[in-house]
């Protein structure tokens, strides 16, 4: 059990009378990178959003490191030691480079109530750790707004890289990215993995998929209807699967969750 | 992470450097930073072209001190503003405040007292405001129109509309005292001015105020705790109100239960030249300051040239338009 980094288990969720997940399982090989994939509307970013604490799920469990677990805020997984990229990157735009990177985790200095913002020690930082993340440094003092779609999620990543301690949640994070700028992103998680990291990847992209990761799993209509090693799939079969064209169950079958 | 591969660092080069400051230069960034700045500086030449004794060390001192209540009302509504927010009912708590305050006089109070009481009550209206627009999820425009009229009414219920003087030596002292040629009542303000400046800037509340102005929805996601952080700035707004009311009543020796919009008028106005977004997320606390002082020199300097009272808030309102125009589309 102790290789298994999260596990959920039978999660729902419903918004009015739209059941986003009707019973959604699946498990997180720890230092692996594991994928959900599956189309529009299958459920991914709510599953996502269960498991940071911004959503809390109607029904099911989540164990994490074999514990049960129910975050009632993004605080909640942060201090479990797992940080997220939102598909929406979660950036405030007027503000900073660094400030966004240590936003509700300032650096300050000062005793009881009277701190102080280490402005200066948070600038220098996030600089020295932009210039070791992104090939395209952006300028750390530069507002976000003023940034190119890859500077703004390589700014995404590189805070979920720097206070990630255990595990790191990717929503689409190459959507928004050229050819050049998603071999970087690419190549980061690869590094962040060989630093022990477990890392959850939802992605849209399948060969993205067959490049980088190690397990896939695949939701459609709320539940996730299978899930194999990525080794042992082709292109063609994750597309079915997506898709509903393959019957996933069979071609889970070897691999499929243990119950 | 810290291992260092071919795929990193591409040090900032000094041209780079340059570049960035050429830009930054062209941006609305730094015309809505210099707006207050450059027109204060406009105004006080052509006056003092028009009138010389516009800039005659009494009239200054007057026209500063007259700017207190502005300045520290401003301060107010940046925070409400920086928010995304309005508190429309800011100048009807500097009208229950001044109520209070009298009735705690009245009371027998100590004056210090009958000060906390105001400011007091300005946290109270804040909070009422605050927990509305922060918990119950009202938009801010609405439960602060309500507040407003709600305020206002409190004041007169308890007044019976009728003002108390507090001829208080040192009460008056704040509006009369002067060091080196600036009253203290100014100084005051800057003082505030000043704290505020640290609370938003160099704080992690002040850090948080802006991300939620900017887009609460991140500020969710990075575990800020929207709803509270909303309470604290409107009860900072209210406060403010809280410490207009002490001012006014100082400055005309008695309270002053009538809400007076005109200084809503000139808080909002002073923010909006000073530059902070109505959209959220950016401020500054000198702009607002600034803004502040311009209006209250702009009206001096009307009724110096001998121009109708009545034609002040027109100059403002067209003032107002005319600074929300030129920083448009800003977000």
């Amino acid at each position: 059990m102790s290789d298994i980094k999260v596990e959920v288990r039978d999660l729902k969720k419903s918004f009015g009378s739209v059941q986003a997940l009707k019973g959604a399982s699946l498990t997180v090989k720890a230092g692996e990178i594991t994928a959900i994939v599956g189309d529009n509307g299958a459920g991914k970013s709510t599953l996502v959003k269960c498991l940071t604490g911004l959503y809390t799920p109607d029904s099911g469990e989540i164990l994490i490191d074999g514990e049960p677990v129910a975050f009632s805020s993004p605080k909640g997984s942060r201090e479990a030691g797992i940080e997220t990229v939102y598909q929406d990157l979660a950036l405030c735009d007027q503000l900073s480079v660094w400030q966004n990177l240590y936003l509700d985790r300032e650096l300050t200095a000062g005793i009881g109530p009277f701190r102080l913002l280490r402005r200066a020690a948070m600038r220098d930082k996030a600089k020295e750790l932009m210039s070791e993340l992104a090939v395209n440094v952006p300028p750390v003092t530069r507002s976000v707004k003023r940034l190119s779609g890859g500077q703004r999620q390589a700014v995404a990543i590189a805070r979920g890289v720097m206070w990630a301690k255990g595990m790191i949640i990717l929503d689409e994070p190459t959507a928004a990215l050229g050819l050049n700028e998603t071999a970087q992103v690419e190549a980061l998680i690869r590094r962040v993995v060989d630093t022990g990291q477990t890392v959850l990847v939802v992605s849209h992209n399948f060969e993205q998929v067959k490049r980088l990761t190690d397990q896939v799993w695949v939701m459609r209509g709320g539940t996730v209807v299978g899930g194999t090693r990525t080794a042992e799939v082709t292109n063609e079969q994750l597309v079915g699967m997506v898709t509903g064209a393959i019957p996933t169950v069979e071609l889970a079958g070897t691999t499929k969750r243990k119950r | 992470m810290t291992t260092t591969e071919p795929m990193s660092a591409l040090g900032v080069s000094r041209s780079e450097r340059v570049r960035e400051a050429l830009r930054r230069f062209g941006t609305e960034d730094a015309w809505t930073k210099l707006t207050a700045p450059v027109a204060l500086v406009l105004l006080i030449l052509v006056f003092s072209i028009l009138k010389p004794r516009f800039i005659s060390w009494p009239s200054i001192t007057s026209m500063l001190a007259d700017s207190t209540i502005p300045i520290v009302l401003a301060l107010g509504a940046t925070f409400a503003v920086t928010l995304a927010g309005i508190d429309l009912s800011l100048a009807a708590t500097v009208a229950l405040g001044s109520v209070t305050m009298a009735l705690a006089y009245q009371a027998g109070w100590p004056l210090v007292l009958c000060c906390l009481v105001a400011l007091a009550t300005g946290l109270a209206v804040g909070a009422l405001n605050g927990t509305f627009i922060g918990w119950v999820r009202i938009p801010d425009f609405i439960v602060s129109l309500g507040a407003l009229s709600l305020v206002m009414g409190a004041g007169l219920i308890l007044s019976q509309g009728k003002p108390v003087l507090i001829q208080e030596q040192a009460l008056t002292a704040i509006s009369t005292t002067q060091f080196g040629g600036i009253r203290l009542n100014f100084l005051i303000a800057i003082g505030i001015a000043i704290i505020l400046h640290v609370v938003l800037f160099h704080t992690r509340f002040g850090t948080h105020v802006l991300a939620v102005g900017d887009n609460p929805e991140a500020a969710t996601a990075m575990g800020l705790k929207v709803s509270r952080i909303k309470l604290a700035g409107y009860m900072i707004c209210g406060l403010m109100g809280g410490v207009g009311a002490v001012m006014l009543t100082s400055y005309i020796g008695s309270s002053q239960p009538a809400t007076n919009t005109d200084y809503l008028l000139k808080a909002i106005a002073a923010v909006v030249l000073g530059g902070v977004s109505l959209f959220g997320g950016r401020a500054t606390i000198y702009g607002p300051v600034l803004g502040a002082i311009l209006l209250t020199f702009l009206q001096s300097g009307l009724t110096l040239l001998g121009v109708s009272a009545f034609y002040s808030p027109l100059v403002i309102g067209i003032v107002v338009i005319a600074a929300a125009t030129l920083m448009r589309g800003r977000k």
